[in-house]
């Protein structure tokens, strides 16, 4: 999935093959395994050094669930994680605990992802604590005061208890929290969508600062694509448990290559009064389909208005689209890739029946 | 590169929107909830008579008129009088006093007997809660065992295999109430173990155990806390009932428990005799009972809202 044409770009973290399956037990005493949930079923993903990569995705379509695979609070189930070139899936106690600090979590609901027994100073500084950073008392407290003035707030404030914070100010303690360890690596999980709209801006605002001042990687993942769009240099879409199109965020917004990123895209409303009006809405059929039943060869044929014969027999892998440099979706319309539904050829990328020349790369209306 | 700038080179950042809690005065939880708890009468005199009789078992000696066993047999069976305020038994003792002495005896065992459910059934919910798969399994089941039988029973048997003494109905007691204590904490850290907090500190790298200690149990604290509470007015009531079954603190040593036992033959003659003691298991207990519900209320996050709302 590197970028054709450019210089290997400098790689931070990187899933490969990244599966998170859940089981699904029967009741009764016996609890049988009788299936499994895939939350994320088969993500490849590149984060490269110094970008923010927006995720998009409609809810439930795994967004969260990756997130945390990349920085096993989900433990994977298959695939491969890398972080800066260490095997996080292979992570020894030590190294894991080095991971952690090298990167943070910022959390949707800041009334929940604070303990409401602990004041910020103590929420902010665990950290410190667990990593054994700037060791003394008044050096933590002194970090924790520079920590909370970076994401704009008051230092006075970190003796109180979360509680008496608004909901944007408990999202900045939440990020100070994140930011404590000095970490390399920022993941985002719907951090705004909590907020109020006036807040949301602020915060994402800040975390822009934040990237720019501390040379942040950030994984912004979020069901809003203008937010997305806003503070994202990549954009990555999420269907089902798969990545199914990556590219430069100028690229995706404007020429979107699969036809579930185009879906998603004419459900956005756009600031212009006229454009608005003649926005036309691609409404897909149905609902998305049980993650416990993902339907075969591309998960989005059930829904798709251009599907046709290769789309239930082959499951599409990520193919170099459009014009823009490191632009890849996962669908046949560009050409028949991926792996044949059978399970008998395994891995190889088989190209499909030259007979389905379907694939003329679309406008993008 | 992720190197921080020093607060001198930070940017002035940019002055938050919203206003920041400024006066409210920054007052932890637990003063929050002692002063919630002093505005319910009935959990608040419940504490206050807590104090007085922990006052008074602690310097029994100096309160009590005289000795334990000091006999006067010219005074058997006194009714109550300005000399013998609960009257006297067979032996000729001043009951008052051997009451306020047995007090230390009641509490001892019932404190220590609790403290050692508390500290073993906690730790044992903590576990089986917060790690669940086999590690619940057994130890859940092995809880059930224990609390399949009947509790006054269980300690009976106890006692029965280790002999009669203080130290063995502290320990019946204490077993006896080991799964209490279990469940409670299980089903409380099963609720905080999914709290994003959680999440949120083993984000930053936090062991099991500072996730255990720091965020679990302080969380999970509530319901334990009520049920210490509760479980202190059954141990004493226990306490009482092994004395009285007589495996308990032995004769001639001072036991409520003892001396309702004791009483209870001289009832019709001299009903101070069983009253008294009796009176004194009945106020403690009760004062436990009553301070566990005021904790309850106190301690569950909406009443807390409803009453701290009424309140100011």
């Amino acid at each position: 999935m590197t970028a054709p044409g450019e210089g290997a770009p400098d790689v931070l973290v990187s899933a490969r093959g990244l599966e998170v399956h859940f089981p699904i037990r029967s009741g009764g005493a016996l609890r049988r395994t009788t299936g499994a949930l895939r939350a994320v079923d088969g993500v490849d993903l590149d984060v490269y050094r110094g970008e923010t990569l927006g995720l998009v995705g409609e809810s439930g379509c795994g967004k969260s669930t990756l997130g945390n695979a990349l920085l096993r609070l989900v433990p994977p189930t298959g695939g491969t994680v890398t972080f800066d070139g260490l095997d996080v899936t292979g992570m020894g106690r030590r190294q894991l605990r080095e991971l952690r600090r090298r990167a943070g979590m910022v959390f949707q609901d800041p009334f929940a992802s604070l303990d409401p027994r602990r004041t910020v100073a103590q929420t902010v500084s665990e950290p410190l604590e667990v990593h054994g950073l700037h060791p003394g008392r008044q050096a933590r407290v002194a970090r924790v005061r520079e920590l909370l003035e970076l994401v704009g707030l008051d230092p006075a404030v970190a003796a109180r208890y979360p509680h008496e914070f608004s909901g944007g100010q408990r999202q900045r303690v939440g990020i100070a929290r994140a930011l404590a360890g000095e970490p390399d690596f920022l993941v985002c999980d719907e951090a705004i969508a909590s907020l109020d709209v006036s807040v949301q801006a602020q915060v994402l605002n800040l975390l822009r600062r934040l990237q720019r001042q501390l040379g942040l990687t950030l994984l912004f993942i979020s069901h809003d694509l203008s937010a997305v769009r806003h503070v994202s240099d990549r954009i990555a879409v999420m269907y089902l448990g798969r990545v199914v199109e990556v590219g430069p965020a100028a690229a995706v917004a404007a020429a979107p290559q699969m036809p579930y990123t185009r879906a998603l895209l004419s459900a956005v409303p756009l600031p212009h009064p006229e454009l608005e009006r003649s926005r036309q809405r691609i409404v897909l059929r149905g609902d998305v389909p049980s993650p416990s039943r993902v339907p075969s060869g591309c998960r989005f044929r059930t829904r798709c208005p251009d599907v046709f014969e290769p789309c239930p027999d082959v499951d599409p892998a990520l193919q170099p689209v459009g014009s823009a440099p490191g632009h890849v979706a996962a669908c046949h319309l560009h050409g028949v890739v991926g792996t044949p539904v059978d399970g008998s050829g395994s891995t190889p990328a088989a190209s499909g029946p030259p007979g389905a020349t379907a694939s003329g790369v679309r406008g993008t209306g | 590169m992720t190197q921080l700038p020093t607060p001198g080179a930070t940017p002035a950042a940019p002055p938050p929107a919203e206003p920041l809690p400024t006066a409210a005065p920054v007052r932890p939880r637990w003063r929050e909830t002692l002063g919630l708890l002093a505005r319910n009468p009935t959990a608040a005199v419940s504490a206050v008579v807590l104090v007085l009789i922990v006052l008074v078992a602690v310097f029994d000696e100096t309160l009590a008129p005289d000795g334990p066993n000091e006999q006067d047999p010219s005074l058997q069976l006194q009714p109550p009088s300005w000399a013998h305020p609960f009257g006297t038994d067979e032996f000729g003792r001043d009951v008052f006093s051997r009451v306020i002495l047995g007090a230390a005896t009641s509490l001892r065992v019932g404190f220590l007997s609790v403290a050692f459910a508390l500290v073993v059934g906690t730790l044992i919910g903590l576990l089986a809660g917060f790690y669940g798969t086999w590690v619940d399994d057994v130890l859940m089941r092995l809880m059930d065992v224990l609390f399949a039988f009947p509790a006054v029973l269980l300690a009976i048997a106890i006692v029965a295999i280790r002999g009669a003494g203080p130290a063995n109905a502290i320990l019946a007691i204490g077993i006896v109430y080991v799964p209490i204590f279990a469940r409670v904490t299980r089903a409380s850290v099963l609720g905080v173990r999914e709290e994003v907090y959680v999440r949120a500190s083993r984000s930053v790298g936090a062991s099991d155990w500072r996730l255990i200690t720091r965020h679990v149990l302080p969380n999970a604290a509530p319901p334990i806390i009520v049920q210490t509470s509760v479980s202190l007015a059954f141990a004493v009531l226990a306490e009482a009932a092994l004395s009285f079954l007589g495996l308990g603190p032995r004769r001639p040593d001072p036991s409520w428990g003892l001396m309702l036992a004791d009483g209870r033959g001289f009832i019709e003659q001299a009903w101070w005799y069983a009253v008294f003691p009796g009176l004194a298991i009945v106020v403690t207990v009760l004062c436990f009972n009553l301070l566990g519900d005021g904790l309850r209320d106190v301690l569950d996050p909406r009443q807390r809202t409803l009453m701290a709302g009424s309140g100011r």
